[in-house]
């Protein structure tokens, strides 16, 4: 992957850029919520590092086990319901796990729901979604076969057309 | 100048140039708005000299506050997705080509771990879950500087080669994985990424869209549960004031600079011409909700006490402890019509976790500045 020699533009925006984030540095150092800035810097160390070294490869895994594994009428839709999955249980999770009201147990309205409950419903949709895609492709891939001519660029075509 | 490879297991269409440009674009946009309404709503809890907030129209920060979180939650996704599409890069060899190439290099890192840090940590705190030992509002602060920072320099050198990537029709198109095994293809992709940021906001929006509110089903608030229906962030026994706001010495004083200081009993406060306003409390974290108020108004009383027509004000609360006991009226505020110490809520006295006896309510501010508890109205 070549990359285009740097223009006018970067030479613009790094002093700008430079300058906001030492805005942001110098800000920290001098707040007072912040006792020492090593707590933050640990903290955007480590989150470089959980998605660099772990979420990341992760997926990687994920994709390399089940994609091979899957026919092609349902590989899509099934990377598609992965992908959606693992982002909305990143957005539940604190609630699945108690995180938050464990800090304040006498408020109920802080996770009032079951969230066991509430996230199999939403992946409920999600995975409802993605069969009736499957279902969609599986047709017209049937289809397909029997009239190439007609129906080859439909649903379950090959994927690169480059 | 060396050609840079990476590791050839990364065989996916998905690591595309098209992909980081487009989705580059996109999280600039998302980005962009975050940090805005972000400081925004940091100018309006800590407003500097040059800076007053106005009190009208009521529902602005709702929208501005209910934008901010929407549009953090929905970034998630989006920024997963770029940092997977140009992944292969982390392991680029060799490491840089020039000396501006290594700047760049390193601001990604920046840019990198301030992305998901806010994005985690503003999750969190909407969680109201804070495990680290800094104040969540100073380093979620401070770090979208940086971040926006890094994401300046970073457009800066990628401007050049998105606008290839995108619009340059003549340029050659990088070679995708050849026969790719996967039906994952590289639109189908960009669309899941879409989908996944609408699944988002579709299963959290409704926290502070009401009608979309039965669908929040991942979202840590409902706008429609809670005491009286709707939600708490503080309660009274967490805030120690459960024997205080009942006690029957309770007063309301109403002093500094003002010709009369003044005094009264909720009784007397009740005396009082009431007045009623359906005002929303739209909170930091991301929920709202509109409800109907009833009480006294705060510049009737500022009237009655004799303070100037321009006067602003400080609220004090009950609770002894916490930045939030006070929250200030700037002059626009204070003489607001709808600017309520609100006694009643939906027809019925307030429950003690939202304020019983006396809540400070008015249109157009955060929910941390709806202060609870109320029992002191210092003029300035």
């Amino acid at each position: 992957m070549s990359e285009p020699e740097y223009g006018r533009a970067y030479w613009v925006a790094l002093p700008i850029g430079g300058a906001l984030m030492a805005f942001g540095i110098a800000g920290m150092v001098g707040d007072k919520g912040i006792a020492t800035s090593l707590d933050i810097g640990a903290w955007l160390v480590g989150a470089d590092v959980a998605h660099d070294f772990v979420l990341a490869p992760l997926a990687c895994l994920i994709g390399a086990v089940v994609a091979p594994a899957l026919p092609r009428w349902c590989r899509a839709p099934v990377q598609a319901a992965l992908l959606t999955t693992g982002v909305l249980l990143i957005v539940v999770f604190p609630a699945l796990r108690g995180y938050g009201h464990d800090q304040v147990p006498d408020n109920s309205s802080v996770q009032p729901l079951d969230y066991t409950t509430a996230t199999l419903t939403a992946l409920a949709v999600v995975w409802a979604g993605a069969a009736a895609w499957s279902a969609v492709r599986l047709a017209s891939a049937g289809r397909g076969r029997r009239r190439p001519r007609t129906r080859a660029r439909r649903g379950g075509r090959p994927t690169s057309r480059r | 100048m060396p050609e840079q490879t990476t590791l050839r297991v990364f065989t996916s269409e998905q690591h595309d140039e098209r992909n980081a440009a487009l989705l580059g674009i996109v999280l600039g946009v998302t980005f962009t708005v975050c940090f805005v309404t972000g400081v925004l709503s940091h100018l309006i809890q800590d407003p500097p000299s040059w800076f007053r907030w106005p009190s009208r129209p009521a529902g602005l920060y709702r929208v501005t506050q209910g934008v901010h979180v929407a549009t953090g939650l929905a970034s998630i996704p989006l920024l997963l997705a770029k940092l997977w599409v140009v992944f292969p890069k982390l392991f680029a060899w060799p490491p840089f080509r020039s000396v501006a190439h290594l700047v760049e290099r390193l601001t990604i890192f920046p840019l990198v771990a301030g992305g998901v840090f806010e994005l985690f940590s503003g999750l969190a705190d909407t969680h109201l879950w804070y495990p680290w030992p800094f104040d969540f509002r100073s380093a979620h602060y401070w770090v979208a500087w940086i971040t926006i920072g890094a994401l300046v320099v970073h457009f800066g050198a990628k401007w050049a080669g998105t606008r290839a990537a995108l619009f340059d029709r003549t340029a050659p198109v990088v070679a995708a994985a050849p026969a790719s095994t996967s039906a994952f293809d590289r639109r189908t992709f960009l669309a899941t990424v879409f989908g996944a940021a609408g699944a988002v906001t579709l299963f959290t929006v409704g926290q502070t869209v009401a009608p979309l509110r039965k669908l929040a089903l991942l979202a840590p608030r409902r706008p429609d549960t809670g005491p009286q229906g709707f939600p708490v962030n503080r309660t009274a026994a967490t805030a120690g004031v459960i024997e205080s706001a009942r006690s029957r010495d309770y007063r309301l004083r109403v002093e500094g600079k003002v010709r009369r200081p003044l005094e009264f009993t909720r009784d007397e406060l009740r005396a009082l011409p009431q007045h009623e306003a359906t005002l929303p409390i739209a909170c930091v974290e991301g929920w709202s909700t509109s409800q109907r108020w009833r009480g006294v108004r705060v510049r009737d009383l500022l009237e009655r006490a004799g303070a100037a027509s321009d006067a602003e004000v400080r609220v004090h609360s009950l609770q002894r402890r916490r930045q939030y006991r006070h929250s200030d009226l700037n002059r626009w505020h204070a003489h607001d019509p709808d600017t309520l110490l609100a006694l009643d809520v939906n027809g019925e006295p307030l429950d003690i976790d939202h304020g019983y006896p006396l809540r400070l309510i008015g249109p157009n501010r955060p929910g941390v500045q709806q202060t609870k508890w109320v029992t002191r109205v210092v003029v300035r």
